[in-house]
Protein backbone atom coordinates (compact mmCIF):
# COMPACT_ATOMS: atom_id res chain seq x y z
CA UNK A 1 0.00 0.00 0.00
CA UNK A 2 1.29 3.43 -0.91
CA UNK A 3 2.36 5.63 1.96
CA UNK A 4 -0.24 8.28 1.08
CA UNK A 5 -3.00 5.64 1.31
CA UNK A 6 -1.61 4.47 4.63
CA UNK A 7 -1.68 8.05 5.88
CA UNK A 8 -5.33 8.53 4.87
CA UNK A 9 -6.30 5.20 6.40
CA UNK A 10 -4.60 6.00 9.69
CA UNK A 11 -6.24 9.45 9.69
CA UNK A 12 -9.69 7.89 9.27
CA UNK A 13 -9.00 5.32 11.99
CA UNK A 14 -7.79 7.99 14.40
CA UNK A 15 -10.90 10.11 13.71
CA UNK A 16 -13.18 7.15 14.37
CA UNK A 17 -11.32 6.15 17.54
CA UNK A 18 -11.30 9.78 18.67
CA UNK A 19 -15.06 9.95 18.25
CA UNK A 20 -15.60 6.76 20.23
CA UNK A 21 -13.29 7.94 23.00
CA UNK A 22 -15.14 11.22 23.49
CA UNK A 23 -18.61 9.69 23.23
CA UNK A 24 -19.39 9.67 26.94
CA UNK A 25 -23.15 9.40 27.24
CA UNK A 26 -24.93 12.69 27.87
CA UNK A 27 -26.68 13.08 31.20
CA UNK A 28 -28.16 15.65 33.55
CA UNK A 29 -28.31 15.37 37.32
CA UNK A 30 -30.09 17.88 39.53
CA UNK A 31 -28.30 17.59 42.83
CA UNK A 32 -30.62 19.94 44.70
CA UNK A 33 -33.36 20.63 45.43
CA UNK A 34 -34.80 17.15 45.51
CA UNK A 35 -37.78 16.26 43.38
CA UNK A 36 -40.91 17.18 45.32
CA UNK A 37 -39.07 19.57 47.63
CA UNK A 38 -40.69 22.62 49.19
CA UNK A 39 -38.85 25.92 48.67
CA UNK A 40 -39.07 28.96 50.90
CA UNK A 41 -40.80 31.84 49.14
CA UNK A 42 -38.53 34.38 50.84
CA UNK A 43 -35.24 32.50 50.37
CA UNK A 44 -32.79 32.86 47.50
CA UNK A 45 -33.21 29.36 46.11
CA UNK A 46 -30.57 27.68 43.99
CA UNK A 47 -30.56 24.68 41.71
CA UNK A 48 -27.36 22.67 41.76
CA UNK A 49 -26.74 20.54 38.72
CA UNK A 50 -24.18 18.38 36.98
CA UNK A 51 -24.15 17.83 33.23
CA UNK A 52 -22.27 15.51 30.91
CA UNK A 53 -22.89 17.00 27.45
CA UNK A 54 -21.93 13.92 25.44
CA UNK A 55 -20.65 14.17 21.89
CA UNK A 56 -23.60 16.25 20.60
CA UNK A 57 -24.34 18.47 23.59
CA UNK A 58 -22.66 21.81 24.22
CA UNK A 59 -24.35 23.76 27.02
CA UNK A 60 -27.62 23.72 28.91
CA UNK A 61 -30.84 25.72 29.02
CA UNK A 62 -32.78 26.16 32.24
CA UNK A 63 -36.59 26.19 32.26
CA UNK A 64 -39.21 27.15 34.78
CA UNK A 65 -42.70 25.85 33.98
CA UNK A 66 -41.66 25.19 30.39
CA UNK A 67 -40.30 28.69 29.83
CA UNK A 68 -36.58 29.09 29.22
CA UNK A 69 -35.15 31.45 31.83
CA UNK A 70 -31.36 31.02 31.53
CA UNK A 71 -28.47 29.69 29.50
CA UNK A 72 -26.00 27.80 31.68
CA UNK A 73 -22.55 27.41 30.19
CA UNK A 74 -20.95 25.76 33.21
CA UNK A 75 -21.50 22.04 33.12
CA UNK A 76 -21.25 21.70 36.89
CA UNK A 77 -22.61 24.50 39.00
CA UNK A 78 -25.59 26.19 40.50
CA UNK A 79 -28.22 28.56 39.21
CA UNK A 80 -30.00 31.06 41.41
CA UNK A 81 -33.71 31.07 40.81
CA UNK A 82 -35.47 34.35 40.38
CA UNK A 83 -38.55 35.04 42.43
CA UNK A 84 -41.09 32.28 41.95
CA UNK A 85 -44.75 32.68 42.69
CA UNK A 86 -46.25 30.64 45.46
CA UNK A 87 -47.39 27.21 44.35
CA UNK A 88 -46.12 24.25 42.32
CA UNK A 89 -43.45 24.69 39.65
CA UNK A 90 -41.54 22.50 37.24
CA UNK A 91 -37.79 23.10 36.93
CA UNK A 92 -35.92 21.58 33.98
CA UNK A 93 -32.33 21.44 32.81
CA UNK A 94 -31.95 20.50 29.13
CA UNK A 95 -28.75 19.76 27.25
CA UNK A 96 -28.63 21.65 23.93
CA UNK A 97 -26.18 21.61 21.05
CA UNK A 98 -24.22 24.58 19.66
CA UNK A 99 -27.28 25.55 17.65
CA UNK A 100 -29.37 25.79 20.86
CA UNK A 101 -31.39 22.71 19.95
CA UNK A 102 -32.34 20.38 22.83
CA UNK A 103 -30.78 16.99 22.12
CA UNK A 104 -33.33 15.09 24.17
CA UNK A 105 -31.29 14.77 27.36
CA UNK A 106 -32.92 16.57 30.26
CA UNK A 107 -33.89 16.36 33.89
CA UNK A 108 -37.01 17.91 35.38
CA UNK A 109 -38.16 18.16 38.97
CA UNK A 110 -41.31 19.43 40.63
CA UNK A 111 -41.04 21.82 43.54
CA UNK A 112 -43.54 23.75 45.61
CA UNK A 113 -42.89 27.30 46.73
CA UNK A 114 -44.47 28.29 50.04
CA UNK B 1 -16.23 13.33 12.41
CA UNK B 2 -19.97 12.80 12.57
CA UNK B 3 -22.47 13.64 9.87
CA UNK B 4 -24.46 16.04 12.01
CA UNK B 5 -21.46 18.22 12.84
CA UNK B 6 -20.36 18.09 9.22
CA UNK B 7 -23.82 19.27 8.11
CA UNK B 8 -23.75 22.19 10.55
CA UNK B 9 -20.17 23.08 9.55
CA UNK B 10 -20.86 23.05 5.79
CA UNK B 11 -23.99 25.14 6.32
CA UNK B 12 -21.89 27.55 8.37
CA UNK B 13 -19.39 27.80 5.51
CA UNK B 14 -22.17 28.83 3.11
CA UNK B 15 -23.58 31.24 5.71
CA UNK B 16 -20.18 32.86 6.28
CA UNK B 17 -19.49 33.36 2.59
CA UNK B 18 -22.98 34.78 2.18
CA UNK B 19 -22.18 37.29 4.93
CA UNK B 20 -18.93 38.27 3.23
CA UNK B 21 -20.76 38.78 -0.06
CA UNK B 22 -23.52 41.02 1.34
CA UNK B 23 -21.20 43.15 3.46
CA UNK B 24 -18.23 43.33 1.11
CA UNK B 25 -20.35 43.71 -2.02
CA UNK B 26 -22.36 46.60 -0.58
CA UNK B 27 -19.26 48.41 0.62
CA UNK B 28 -17.55 47.95 -2.73
CA UNK B 29 -20.66 49.24 -4.50
CA UNK B 30 -20.71 52.39 -2.38
CA UNK B 31 -17.01 52.88 -1.69
CA UNK B 32 -14.06 53.35 -1.77
CA UNK B 33 -14.09 54.84 -5.28
CA UNK B 34 -16.60 55.13 -8.08
CA UNK B 35 -17.02 51.95 -10.13
CA UNK B 36 -18.49 51.44 -13.56
CA UNK B 37 -22.08 50.54 -14.22
CA UNK B 38 -21.12 47.00 -15.16
CA UNK B 39 -19.11 46.59 -11.97
CA UNK B 40 -22.03 47.90 -9.94
CA UNK B 41 -24.34 45.36 -11.52
CA UNK B 42 -21.87 42.58 -10.79
CA UNK B 43 -21.76 43.68 -7.17
CA UNK B 44 -25.56 43.76 -7.05
CA UNK B 45 -25.70 40.19 -8.42
CA UNK B 46 -23.14 39.11 -5.83
CA UNK B 47 -25.22 40.69 -3.07
CA UNK B 48 -28.42 39.12 -4.41
CA UNK B 49 -26.74 35.72 -4.35
CA UNK B 50 -25.27 36.45 -0.91
CA UNK B 51 -28.67 37.24 0.61
CA UNK B 52 -30.15 34.15 -0.99
CA UNK B 53 -27.37 32.03 0.53
CA UNK B 54 -27.86 33.72 3.89
CA UNK B 55 -31.56 32.88 3.88
CA UNK B 56 -31.11 29.34 2.61
CA UNK B 57 -28.29 28.46 4.99
CA UNK B 58 -30.10 30.10 7.90
CA UNK B 59 -33.08 27.89 7.19
CA UNK B 60 -30.62 25.04 6.80
CA UNK B 61 -29.50 25.37 10.43
CA UNK B 62 -33.09 24.93 11.55
CA UNK B 63 -33.65 22.08 9.11
CA UNK B 64 -30.63 20.15 10.38
CA UNK B 65 -31.84 20.53 13.96
CA UNK B 66 -35.29 19.34 12.95
CA UNK B 67 -33.92 16.40 10.99
CA UNK B 68 -31.86 15.18 13.96
CA UNK B 69 -33.95 16.07 16.96
CA UNK B 70 -37.43 16.71 15.62
CA UNK B 71 -37.41 20.29 16.83
CA UNK B 72 -36.01 23.67 15.96
CA UNK B 73 -33.45 25.59 18.06
CA UNK B 74 -34.94 26.70 21.35
CA UNK B 75 -34.54 30.46 21.26
CA UNK B 76 -36.42 33.26 22.97
CA UNK B 77 -36.21 36.95 23.81
CA UNK B 78 -33.12 38.69 22.47
CA UNK B 79 -32.17 35.78 20.23
CA UNK B 80 -35.62 35.67 18.67
CA UNK B 81 -35.56 39.43 18.03
CA UNK B 82 -32.11 38.98 16.43
CA UNK B 83 -33.46 36.18 14.24
CA UNK B 84 -36.40 38.29 13.06
CA UNK B 85 -34.00 41.14 12.33
CA UNK B 86 -31.79 38.84 10.26
CA UNK B 87 -34.74 37.50 8.30
CA UNK B 88 -35.97 41.05 7.72
CA UNK B 89 -32.53 42.12 6.52
CA UNK B 90 -32.27 39.12 4.19
CA UNK B 91 -35.66 39.79 2.63
CA UNK B 92 -34.99 43.54 2.42
CA UNK B 93 -31.49 43.06 1.01
CA UNK B 94 -32.67 40.57 -1.58
CA UNK B 95 -35.50 42.84 -2.74
CA UNK B 96 -33.30 45.93 -2.76
CA UNK B 97 -30.54 44.25 -4.76
CA UNK B 98 -33.15 42.83 -7.14
CA UNK B 99 -34.78 46.24 -7.57
CA UNK B 100 -31.39 47.78 -8.25
CA UNK B 101 -30.70 45.27 -11.00
CA UNK B 102 -34.16 45.79 -12.49
CA UNK B 103 -34.50 49.58 -12.31
CA UNK B 104 -30.97 50.92 -12.10
CA UNK B 105 -31.12 52.40 -15.58
CA UNK B 106 -34.17 54.50 -14.70
CA UNK B 107 -32.90 55.70 -11.35
CA UNK B 108 -30.98 58.93 -10.79
CA UNK B 109 -27.47 58.71 -9.36
CA UNK B 110 -28.65 59.90 -5.96
CA UNK B 111 -31.16 57.08 -5.59
CA UNK B 112 -28.59 54.51 -6.62
CA UNK B 113 -26.25 55.78 -3.92
CA UNK B 114 -29.10 55.55 -1.41
CA UNK B 115 -29.66 51.92 -2.38
CA UNK B 116 -26.01 51.07 -1.78
CA UNK B 117 -26.17 52.81 1.58
CA UNK B 118 -29.33 50.86 2.40
CA UNK B 119 -27.62 47.60 1.45
CA UNK B 120 -24.71 48.43 3.75
CA UNK B 121 -27.07 49.19 6.63
CA UNK B 122 -28.97 45.93 6.13
CA UNK B 123 -25.77 43.88 5.89
CA UNK B 124 -24.20 45.42 8.99
CA UNK B 125 -27.46 45.06 10.95
CA UNK B 126 -27.64 41.39 10.02
CA UNK B 127 -24.03 40.87 11.04
CA UNK B 128 -24.62 42.48 14.43
CA UNK B 129 -27.83 40.50 14.95
CA UNK B 130 -25.96 37.29 14.11
CA UNK B 131 -23.69 37.78 17.11
CA UNK B 132 -26.67 38.17 19.45
CA UNK B 133 -28.40 35.17 17.91
CA UNK B 134 -25.27 33.11 18.45
CA UNK B 135 -24.75 33.93 22.10
CA UNK B 136 -28.27 34.39 23.42
CA UNK B 137 -31.07 31.87 23.24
Amino acid sequence: MKSSNMFILSLIISLVIGNVAEAAEASVTILSPADGATLDLMAQNKVEYEVVPGPQGHHVHFYVDGRETAILRRLVGSHTLGSLAEGPHELCVKVVNRNHTPIGVEKCIDVTVE
Amino acid sequence: MDLQSLSYALTQVVHNFGAVAVVGGAIMGRWPQPITLLQQRRMAWLILLGWFLQGASGAGFGAISFAWYGQFPDIHGIALIALYLKVGCAVGGFLLAGAFLRYQGEWPERRQQAVWTGLIVLAVTALVAAAFLRWFS
